[in-house]
Order: structure tokens, then C-alpha cells, then sequence
């Protein structure tokens, strides 16, 4: 699955041997007093590979997807991004990897008071994209999502499913080299679920990496991807999908 | 779309939210623009009077008789031992006769019975420009009434007394309000930014997480210190130009005012003032976000 990216950002992606995205050593995260969240993960994403990440909850997924995006720090180890060492970027280094990495979280951070796509627009303007191409990413996404009709709600009026599908469409809007993504269909019926993962395969087929942690087997079980199962925070199991 | 535009439009947006804690800031602020402002136009107006005050300033030596052309050159030479001066006028009692006549004008005849020497004799001393603060002339003077002959020396003391000591009083009132206004505005500014901040927590989170660089955080709401400073010292100077105007149209004619020759701050000083708040206001709002993006 491994394919090249174009470095189009002020971060410039140091290359890996394998191209890797992702590469996680010994990494740890305890809380205090004494709850270890996390505990001596070392793993490695490639660039455009799509992996999931499965296991119960309070296995330590939405805790790994954090680290990942610098929303937290780990007690020990190593977390490396586009070549980066995450803990170790600050200001606009720290904030122009970000803009390539979508994140859709589990508590879809969307601003009740705006509209869907504003909420949407948002993961754009930051990077001073200019306001026609917004619109017009904006109004595909919807289309894709089946949000059409919701453009100018507030997302504090809309459904769970649909703030899941508005939180979802904000994380790919960049069009970033990175997305993880936190349950994403963890609120939505069989047909919506199969659109969401027709727009996350597109993003994975255009040459973003993606990050899936779900325990929704139905998203996973096809497909040739590599799948890895935590259980009380440590790696039970990193394997390959035969199908 | 551009950084300035995403600034503006945040901004735009910051002041739409949070419009009734910007008005109260914004009052503050012209509050204390207002009432700095107008202390400080009273003191630089006093300041003004003082050295019109001081260029009519001279110390009189009244002596016991009039004294000769080697008793003048004695005494000259002992002032300008003491301290330089623009003038030493010595005032015979002939002289001092005609200039009091001269000054009584038509009712100069009531001196016809006076003897021409009645008045005594004596020294006009002006001092230099640059030595005419409160305790100089207080010294000079004390100075001046050692000399031989001396019986008395004037220099209007009660009144330039009392005129450097409300000046003085005016300097620390300008001063501590100064102070305490400036420290009023820059705390309410950061305050209120703190309350936008506050209330806008989480979407500011969010475009952390989304990749906002500080700059695209930071700057509307910098932007929003710089209007408040601005907008408030402009309407503070009108308040208090209007307030000036009233003050002279009532007040004019003669009196206090025409003492004063009461005038308002020059173009320079109200540009400073327009600044000063607009970087104490920045100043403050800076403060306030700074702790936001260390967080």
C-alpha cells in the first residue's frame, strides 16, 4: 500500500527507510495515581497504508490516537510522524504538521454554534485556502455524506450520526496526508457506515495514511489490511486480513 | 484567503460575541483616556502659566538709602558672586517716585504733598531663565537680604509659593492617575480578552488541533486590544475637547482662564496619547493570549 506523497508543507517529510508515517517505540502512558493506559507499544504505519486499530473500550485506542496527534505526550518512548518526532515540534512546526493530519475523535469537537460547514471549512482555513475552493470542497463532502440539506444547520441541531458525518468530513476536508479516525461508525446504520468508508477509502486511494480505530468488526474484516488488537493497553496481536 | 482576511473576519466575529464586555471595555478605556487626559491638559496648562509667570519674575531689594555709583558696583559684583542674572536694575528713590506717579496716571496729584524721596531706594534683579525653580528664588532671595543696605526683599513670594505648590500637587495627581488609569485600561482590556478567551475556549482548542499556527490565534485578538486603544482614546480626546470648549466659552474673559491662556493639547501630544493607549491595550491583550497558547 505504500506510496509516495508529494511534500507540499513547510514541515519537510524526512524519509524513512520504508516510507513509514508512523513509527511508535516503546511507547508508555500512565496516569496519575497509577493508570497505565498505554504500555510499550512499538509499531510503524507506512505512508498510504489504511490501518485499523481494534480492541474493547478502555483498550488504549482513542489514548494511542492522541499521542499520535500531539494531543497528549506519553510518559516514555518515542512517537515519530512524517519523520518527526511530534513531542519534540513546537509553534508553527508543530502547527503546519497538524494541518496535514485530520483527525475525526470520538467527541467530534464540533462548535455547536456554527454551522455544518463552517464547522467544516474550518480544518481549511487555517491553511488560507482560498474561500471558492472551500465551498466547493465543502458542498462535495456534504453531497458524499449525505448532509446536503444541513449546510447551513447548527451542528448542535443535527443527530449524532450526522454530527459523526460532519466531524468525519472536517477531518478529510484538507485533504490531509494523515487522518485518524476515532469509532467512526459507531453511530450510524449499515448504509451510512458503507458511505463513510467509501470516502475514507477515496482519501486512502488519493495517498493518505488512515488510521481506523473502531470495534466494529464489519468495517475491517475485508479487505487486506493489517489489523492491531490492544487489550489493556499492551499489543495482543498485528496481523494481515488474508480476504 | 489570506492571513489578514481570517484575522479580520475573526476579529469581526470575536466583537459580534462578546459585544457587551467590549462596550464596557471600550467605556473604560475612554474613561480613563478622559480623565488622564484632562489632568494632564490642566497640568500642562499650569506648566504654561508658570513660565509666563516666570518671565515677568524679579526679586526687589528695597534699600535703606540710595547708594553711590562704587556702593552699586560693590553690591553688582556681590549678586553675581551668588548666582548669574539676565538684569540688575538699580532704582533710585527719584525714580521710584516718577514710575509710581507714572503708574497713578490722573490721580498722580495726590502725591503733590509727598516729599520726591519718600519711597526708598532700590535693586530690580532678573533672575536667569533657567534658575527660577521654587527653591532657587526662595535662596536667592535669602542671599539678597544679607547684602549691605538691605531692608526688605519682594518677589510676590506668597503667590509664586502658593503657585508652586498646587503645580506640584497637580504633577502628582497627574502622575498617580496617570498611573492608576493606565493600569485600569491595560487590566480590562486583558480581562475581557480573558473572557472572550474563556468563552471561546474550544474552538480556540480546536484550531490548535486543526493546525492554526499562534499568529492565526493570536492576532485577531490583538487586533481587538488595538481597536479598543484606538477607539477609545479618540473618544476620550473628543469627550474631553468638547468639555474644553464648554470650559473656555464660559469661562472666557477676564479671570483665571485668561492667567492660564488655557489652550488645548498640540496635534504631537494627542498623537502620543492615541498610541499610548493603542500599545497599553495591545499590551494587555498580548498578555492574556500568551497564557493561552503556553497552555
Amino acid at each position: 500500500m505504500s506510496r509516495p506523497v508529494p511534500t507540499q508543507d513547510p514541515v519537510e517529510t524526512k524519509k524513512l527507510p520504508g516510507n513509514t508515517m508512523i513509527e511508535m517505540i516503546k511507547v508508555s502512558r500512565t496516569y496519575v495515581p497509577d493508570i497505565t493506559a498505554l504500555s510499550d507499544i512499538s509499531f510503524a504505519v507506512d505512508t498510504g497504508e489504511l490501518f485499523f486499530l481494534i480492541g474493547r473500550s478502555g483498550a488504549g485506542k482513542t489514548t494511542l490516537l492522541k499521542l499520535i496527534c500531539n494531543m497528549d505526550t506519553p510518559s516514555k518512548g518515542l512517537i515519530e510522524v512524517a519523520g518527526h518526532n511530534i513531542n519534540n515540534l513546537k509553534g508553527n512546526k508543530l502547527a503546519h504538521l497538524r494541518q496535514k493530519i485530520g483527525v475525526a475523535y470520538q467527541d467530534f469537537k464540533l462548535l455547536s454554534d456554527r454551522t455544518v460547514a463552517e464547522n467544516i471549512a474550518i480544518a481549511m482555513e487555517v491553511s488560507y485556502k482560498k474561500a471558492s475552493a472551500i465551498r466547493l470542497r465543502v458542498r462535495d463532502l456534504l453531497d458524499q455524506l449525505q448532509l446536503a440539506d444541513k449546510h447551513d444547520t447548527l451542528t448542535g441541531d443535527l443527530s449524532r450520526g450526522e454530527q459523526q458525518r460532519v466531524a468525519l468530513a472536517r477531518s478529510v476536508a484538507n485533504s490531509p496526508r494523515l487522518i485518524l479516525v476515532d469509532e467512526p461508525t459507531g453511530n450510524l446504520d449499515a448504509t451510512t457506515t458503507e458511505r463513510v468508508m467509501e470516502l475514507l477509502n477515496r482519501s486512502n486511494k488519493a495517498g493518505a495514511t488512515i488510521v481506523i480505530a473502531t470495534h466494529d468488526a464489519s468495517i475491517y474484516k475485508d479487505g487486506n489490511h493489517r489489523v492491531m488488537e490492544l487489550r489493556n493497553g499492551k499489543i495482543h496481536s498485528l496481523s494481515r486480513n488474508s480476504r | 484567503m489570506n492571513f489578514w482576511f481570517a484575522v479580520f473576519r475573526q476579529a469581526g466575529r470575536n466583537l459580534r460575541q462578546t459585544w457587551t464586555s467590549q462596550l464596557m471595555t471600550f467605556l473604560t478605556v475612554s474613561l480613563s483616556v478622559l480623565i488622564f487626559a484632562f489632568f494632564y491638559l490642566i497640568y500642562t496648562n499650569m506648566i504654561g502659566a508658570s513660565d509666563r509667570l516666570s518671565d515677568d519674575l524679579r526679586l526687589i531689594v528695597y534699600l535703606e538709602d540710595d547708594p553711590g555709583p562704587e556702593m552699586q558696583e560693590q553690591l553688582r559684583r556681590k549678586i553675581n558672586n551668588f548666582d548669574k542674572t539676565e538684569a540688575i536694575l538699580f532704582i533710585s528713590k527719584a525714580e521710584a517716585y516718577e514710575r509710581f506717579a507714572k503708574q497713578l496716571g490722573k490721580d498722580s496729584d495726590i502725591l503733590t504733598d509727598m516729599p520726591k524721596d519718600f519711597l526708598p531706594a532700590s535693586i530690580e534683579v532678573v533672575p536667569l531663565k533657567s534658575l527660577r525653580g521654587y527653591n532657587q528664588i526662595k535662596l536667592f532671595s535669602e542671599y539678597l537680604a544679607t547684602l549691605p543696605g538691605s531692608e526688605k526683599v519682594q518677589y510676590g513670594q506668597e503667590w509664586v509659593e502658593r503657585f508652586y505648590y498646587v503645580t506640584r500637587l497637580v504633577t502628582i495627581v497627574v502622575l498617580l492617575s496617570g498611573t492608576l488609569l493606565i493600569l485600569t485600561a491595560t487590566f480590562m482590556v486583558a480581562y475581557t480578552i480573558r473572557l472572550t478567551i474563556m468563552g471561546r475556549h474550544e474552538e480556540l482548542e480546536l484550531l490548535k488541533l486543526v493546525g492554526a499556527t499562534n499568529n492565526y490565534i493570536r492576532t485577531p485578538f490583538l487586533l481587538e486590544g488595538t481597536i479598543q486603544g484606538f477607539m477609545g482614546s479618540i473618544i476620550g480626546l473628543c469627550a474631553l475637547y468638547i468639555l474644553f470648549q464648554w470650559i473656555s466659552r464660559h469661562f472666557a474673559g477676564p479671570g483665571l482662564l485668561n492667567i492660564f491662556n488655557f489652550s488645548f493639547f498640540p496635534p504631537m501630544v494627542i498623537v502620543c496619547i492615541i498610541f499610548g493607549s493603542i500599545g497599553l491595550c495591545t499590551i494587555g491583550s498580548f498578555t492574556s493570549i500568551q497564557k493561552f497558547l503556553k497552555i
